[in-house]
């Protein structure tokens, strides 16, 4: 059987997220997207959304490199969440920076309990399907 | 010469203090100390003190415990130890402790005392010098480091954009999409053509010479209003410029077309999409050697806690895909060469107006 999931997308750039939703849409057949330019906004949206408890979490797809609010602060302030809040989501970052280039940003995202992986851009077919296995494997 | 060389000099016997500066007052502004705290406090109140003498037995401690002391609370003036005892040994160690530029045995030749004062002055020069640069490059360093980051995001992050666009329009059927992507991908190059731009700005600007000559501020508008006009039509924001400009104005035109371009992009970048009543205007007076320019637009406006941080290097306070965080950091060093000032005052949804001045030179 296969596991349907919602997503958020969080990335300033428009045509990232654009890419990102076709790429969804193609991989998964019933499946809710939202999407936000703004990571506030998306903090805000979050933490007032009560979500029923299922067993399938919400994915969150998150750049690291965005004005205002980045990736990095997202996920400090998505720590602070209600734990029956947090238990609902798996972070999932997006970034163009390598772990080999900037190995200090990736490492300390990774330490973060909600943090799942991090997936270098461009996001491809095979790593969406390869991350997507291995969510439903860890369910 | 400017101004007279500041020297303090110290030492517990008072007529070697008046002896001291009744040969050289004429020549050279002296500062005299008795005791080692008195000597603190006059380094304290004169900042640019460039030379300290000091005598070597004081009876709170010698001078070269006192040069040491104040090695790291001081670290400019030059250090001169003044000794009557030819107590070569304890010399060399002060030498080493107190960073001492060289001593005079006492009783002193005034020649002497010339000729080293000139030569701590030539040293003091150098190090200062030395300092200064130091300095620059130390913000050079820091700018730099903003760049490698920037680099990474501004260039590398269209580029992967692109790149996954490329990648998913293998996979796509739909014409519709492939036309929306385009347009998006269209929108990602602009954005990184513009940042290349305003890097060139900011090399030119930091490395260009002045070249002054006179500004008719109607040609500039005219210029602005050839490049404005078609973004006011298409978007629906009203534009309005007056000048009113009866004498000569004298600067450089590149840095100041660039601050114009900046602020007037900013202007109808940052409106409110959704207002029915958008306009932007600008209005220039030139009056007794000062342009004082507003730039005003009825735009989104800034978050008052981010009004501070605009101007800094990199900064981008909202989140819509469109700044580099180049664009007023630009605008900021521009003012910074042609001597003007930048003031904003914005209310949020309601709109943003620059006011800059600028002096004729």
């Amino acid at each position: 059987m296969n596991i349907e999931f919602s997503f958020i997308v969080i990335d300033d750039s428009e045509l990232d997220r654009f890419v990102t939703q076709k790429f969804l849409e193609r991989s998964t057949k019933r499946l809710i997207i939202k999407s936000f330019q703004n990571a506030q906004h998306a903090l805000e949206i979050i933490s007032e959304t009560i979500i029923e408890d299922t067993s399938i979490p919400t994915i969150i797809l998150l750049d690291l490199q965005m004005p205002v609010m980045n990736g990095l602060k997202f996920v400090e302030e998505f720590e602070k969440l209600p734990a029956q809040t947090k238990k609902n989501y798996r972070i999932i970052v997006l970034t163009i920076l390598s772990s080999a280039s900037h190995p200090g940003d990736i490492d300390r995202i990774l330490t973060y309990e909600t943090v799942n992986s991090v997936i270098e851009k461009p996001l491809t077919k095979e790593k969406l399907v390869s991350l997507l296995k291995q969510i439903r494997s860890a369910i | 010469m400017s101004e007279k060389i500041k020297i303090l000099y110290v030492d517990d016997e008072q007529d070697n203090l008046v002896g001291f500066k009744a040969s050289l007052r004429l020549d050279y502004q002296i500062l005299t100390a008795v005791t080692i705290p008195q000597a603190i406090n006059c380094l304290n109140s004169h900042p640019e003190i460039r030379i300290i003498f000091c005598d070597h037995r004081m009876p709170e401690k010698t001078g070269v415990d006192f040069f040491e002391e104040i090695k790291i609370s001081h670290p400019l003036p030059v250090r001169i130890l003044l000794t009557a005892y030819a107590d070569v040994d304890s010399i060399i160690g002060a030498i080493n402790k107190g960073n001492i530029f060289r001593y005079i045995q006492k009783p002193w030749a005034e020649a002497e005392l010339i000729s080293a004062i000139d030569e701590a002055n030539k040293f003091y020069m150098a190090s200062s010098m030395l300092s200064v640069k130091n300095n620059e490059l130390q913000k050079a360093y820091v700018e730099l480091n903003k760049f490698a980051y920037s680099v990474s995001h501004d260039i590398r992050g269209p580029l992967s954009g692109i790149l996954g666009a490329i990648n998913l329009a293998r996979e796509m059927d739909d014409i519709e999409d492939m036309k929306e992507m385009l347009f998006l991908m269209e929108k990602s190059l602009k954005k990184l053509d513009t940042y290349v731009l305003s890097m060139h700005d900011y090399y030119s600007l930091q490395r260009g010479e002045l070249k002054i000559t006179e500004i008719d501020f109607n040609e500039i508008i005219d210029e602005l209003q050839a490049i404005y006009t078609v973004n006011s039509k298409i978007n629906n924001v009203a534009f309005n410029i007056s000048v009113t400009q009866d004498e000569i104005f004298r600067n450089d035109k590149a840095p100041l077309r660039l601050i114009f371009n900046n602020l007037l992009s900013n202007a109808f970048k940052y409106q409110d999409k959704k207002s029915n009543n958008k306009s932007v205007e600008v209005i220039i007076e030139v009056q007794k050697g000062v342009a004082t320019i507003y730039v005003k637009d009825t735009g989104i406006g800034i978050l008052g806690n981010h009004v501070g941080e605009i101007f800094n290097l990199f900064y981008r306070s909202n989140s819509a895909e469109v700044g580099s965080g180049l664009g007023l950091y630009n605008v900021k060093n521009a003012l910074l060469k042609l001597n003007g000032q930048i003031e904003v005052n914005s209310v949020l949804h309601k709109g943003t107006t620059f006011k800059v001045t600028i002096p004729s030179i």
